[in-house]
């Protein structure tokens, strides 16, 4: 039941990313079998999927955090390979996992630069860790990409992580994501634990992200979270797709019904009760 | 914002991490300084104020008596800044002395005696770094173990128990004195360099278009660092002079201290300390930085191990490993305010830390106190200063 035809649609941009037949066994389990994706710059693809559909496997894949057992990785159309976190970064391709990986001890413009520190000119025969950092060009960076996102909230580049809103700390996440030369930018339930003031904010920022020409794939359980920023839906079940919808063309009950039952079961039944 | 939230935000900030510890050495100085003799001459029992802990004379022994118990801490928070502990930094000391009276003994140069020292401190620490970091046992049991092993192996080296060091080299790293006036132009210099390089940055950040510190910050920082360097190079050319201990101290100190801020290694110190998994993600070789921690913590004992043979002419079981030098060090450390979770503080702090578990011990003796007495309130210090670092953290984290 799968649905090329319905996968890469008419209206469907010139993909950036996109990965075809793409397997991943652990051990007995057939996590994805054969699933294809891609993504567009300036474009918000929804991934979703109910627990245990494939989500998470299929975006630690793209992130070359687990290496794919077959399939293949087209950037730009040219056939490129990801088999580690590393070959990913050098891709572009970057990754805000749930938990964020930002270190509250440090402040905001440490964590922007963290593991990629500029330094002084002029003390080059210091083996690299132990030349002085430059950090007042590390505030200048970090206060660059923060107006880029227009994360208007944050006064300072110099406060702690510890002391920021979860809001503050998804935006500070996706600006180390984005700051580093990268084209594809994968969200994993951005707004997860956040309030209805700290979502808007982040949803700010998905959509600064689609204006500055890079491509989101942003994964979520919430609707009217997609529904606000995404362009088109992949919905993925039992590590399979089932379809990828234009969001302006579907409705949220269709893609639940998608997510649940499969897509066989959709004309049947229709817009079916849940939501 | 209730009290508690000022003083948390106080210690986030660059030099207000100092205020807590420079507060508790002030009360324990004005309590045995000033507080003390007047109550004495109160009750009748002095017959004049006589602030013999405030004396040039004692404030000159505080500082010695201090130095080998700052030079552990300042190794120790290197690897309380990762989050680990190092239970075994005095056991590797009193090593590291015993060797270096044994081959002083044997007719080796003491110059060339010290780096060999130096040398067996960093591997002693390296071998329980790799077990930490590359076998994953808890920092905790391995140091232990290092503990007990490398007492036993100081009692191996020294069958006695006790060796006299006489060696001019070692001995005159604590008896060698900067005379007056060169310690004087030390000190001014040192704190010239201090307010250059702080104005310097306050303009570029200006240049730059980026947030000032405020001018009051700017100068009292600068201000109160030259006076505390000033006061404490007078008050020991009033006694003797600068000895060339603490200067050694001092610059080693500085050393770690600007490696552990202002460079990519130090950052990733706090880094790991912070989020190792975070750390991980970002490419930063984890395992070769915690490895890289314990061998600081090897080199910084088998210094305080030289320190203490030089000060006191001779190397003892009981100075190092047998005695309570460990826990005054991990003491100082807590105390100066660097975090036991990890990821934060500073090795300057440990040295303040250093001087308020050397105070209160000094103190008490000099009032009579019994061991016990020392025990006690020692305790109670040490355990003031983690509640007030849990404290802390609760506010800081989230978790």
């Amino acid at each position: 039941m799968t649905s090329e035809n319905k996968l890469v649609g008419q209206a469907a941009p010139p993909a950036h990313l996109a990965v075809r037949g793409i397997q991943k066994r652990f051990g007995g389990v057939h996590a994805l079998r054969g699933v294809d994706f891609e993504v567009a710059r300036g474009e918000v693809m929804a991934l979703v999927g109910d627990n245990g559909a494939g989500k998470s496997t299929l975006m630690k894949v793209l992130a070359g955090a687990h290496a794919a057992d077959d399939g293949a990785f087209l950037l730009d159309g040219q056939p490129v390979t990801v088999a580690t976190p590393n070959d990913a970064s050098a891709l572009g391709i970057q990754i805000v996992y749930q938990d964020l990986a930002l270190c509250e001890n440090l402040d905001v413009s440490a964590n922007l630069s963290l593991g990629d520190e500029p330094t002084k000119p002029g003390w080059g025969f210091l083996p690299r860790l132990l030349r002085p950092l430059d950090d007042l060009e590390m505030e200048v960076k970090a206060r660059e990409a923060i107006d880029k996102l227009q994360v208007r909230t944050l006064q300072s580049v110099r406060a702690k992580v510890g002391g920021l809103s979860g809001g503050q700390r998804q935006a500070i996440a996706i600006a180390r994501a984005v700051g580093t030369e990268s084209t594809v930018v994968m969200l994993d339930e951005p707004t997860a634990a956040l309030g209805v003031a700290q979502t808007r904010q982040v949803l700010e920022v998905v959509k600064r992200l689609r204006e500055t020409q890079h491509a989101v794939v942003y994964i979520s359980h919430n609707m009217r979270d997609i529904f606000e920023v995404a362009d088109r839906i992949t919905v993925l079940r039992h590590g399979t797709n089932v379809a990828t919808y234009t969001t302006s063309e579907t409705t949220p009950d269709e893609i639940v019904v998608a997510m649940t039952r499969g897509l066989d079961t959709v004309s049947d039944e229709g817009a079916g009760d849940a939501a | 914002m209730t009290i508690l939230d000022r003083f948390r935000a106080l210690r986030e900030t660059q030099f207000g991490a100092f205020v807590p510890v420079l507060l508790a050495l002030a009360a324990i100085w004005g309590y045995f300084g000033l507080v003390l003799p007047a109550y004495d001459v109160m009750t009748g029992e002095a017959d004049s104020f006589r602030a013999i802990f405030l004396s040039p004379r004692n404030i000159y022994n505080l500082f010695m008596q201090s130095a080998v118990i700052a030079t552990l801490a300042v190794g120790i928070t290197i690897v309380l800044l990762l989050g680990e502990i190092d239970l075994s930094a005095a056991a590797t000391a009193g090593v590291c002395a015993a060797l270096l009276g044994v081959l002083v003994l044997a007719g080796v140069p003491g110059w060339l005696a010290c780096i060999i020292v130096m040398g067996v401190g960093v591997v002693m620490g390296a071998a329980q770094g790799v077990l930490v970091a590359y076998v994953g046992i808890p920092s905790f049991v391995v140091t232990l173990a290092g503990l007990l092993g490398y007492q036993g192996l100081m009692q191996k080296i020294l069958p006695t128990g006790n060796l006299n060091v006489g060696d001019p080299f070692v001995r005159g790293i604590a008896r060698v004195l900067i005379p007056d006036m060169w310690g004087l132009a030390l000190a001014v210099v040192v704190v010239a360099a201090f307010a250059f390089a702080n104005l310097r940055k306050q303009s570029q950040r200006k240049a730059k278009g980026l947030e000032l510190d405020s001018p009051l910050a700017l100068w009292g920082q600068v201000i109160a660092f030259g006076i505390i360097v000033v006061a404490v190079v007078l008050t020991l050319n009033a006694y003797r002079s600068l000895p060339l201990l603490l200067v050694l101290l001092v610059a080693l100190t500085a050393l770690l201290g600007w490696i552990s801020v202002s460079t990519p290694y130090g950052r990733s110190l706090f880094a790991v300390g912070g989020n190792a998994e975070s750390a991980r993600r970002l490419g930063m070789k984890v395992q070769r930085i915690r490895v890289s921690a314990f061998a600081i913590v090897g080199l910084m004992a088998a210094i305080g191990g030289i320190f203490g043979a030089s000060r006191f002419g001779s190397v003892s079981y009981t100075a190092f490993a047998g005695g309570s030098l460990l826990l005054e060090a991990i003491g100082a450390a807590v105390i100066g305010g660097t975090s036991l979770f990890g990821g934060r503080g500073s090795v300057w702090n440990a040295i303040l830390g250093a001087l308020v578990i050397g105070s209160l011990g000094n103190g008490l003796d000099l009032t009579g106190a019994s061991a016990a007495d020392k025990l006690m309130v020692s305790g109670a210090i040490l355990l003031l200063a983690v509640a007030i670092d849990a404290v802390s953290r609760n506010n800081a984290g989230g978790r």
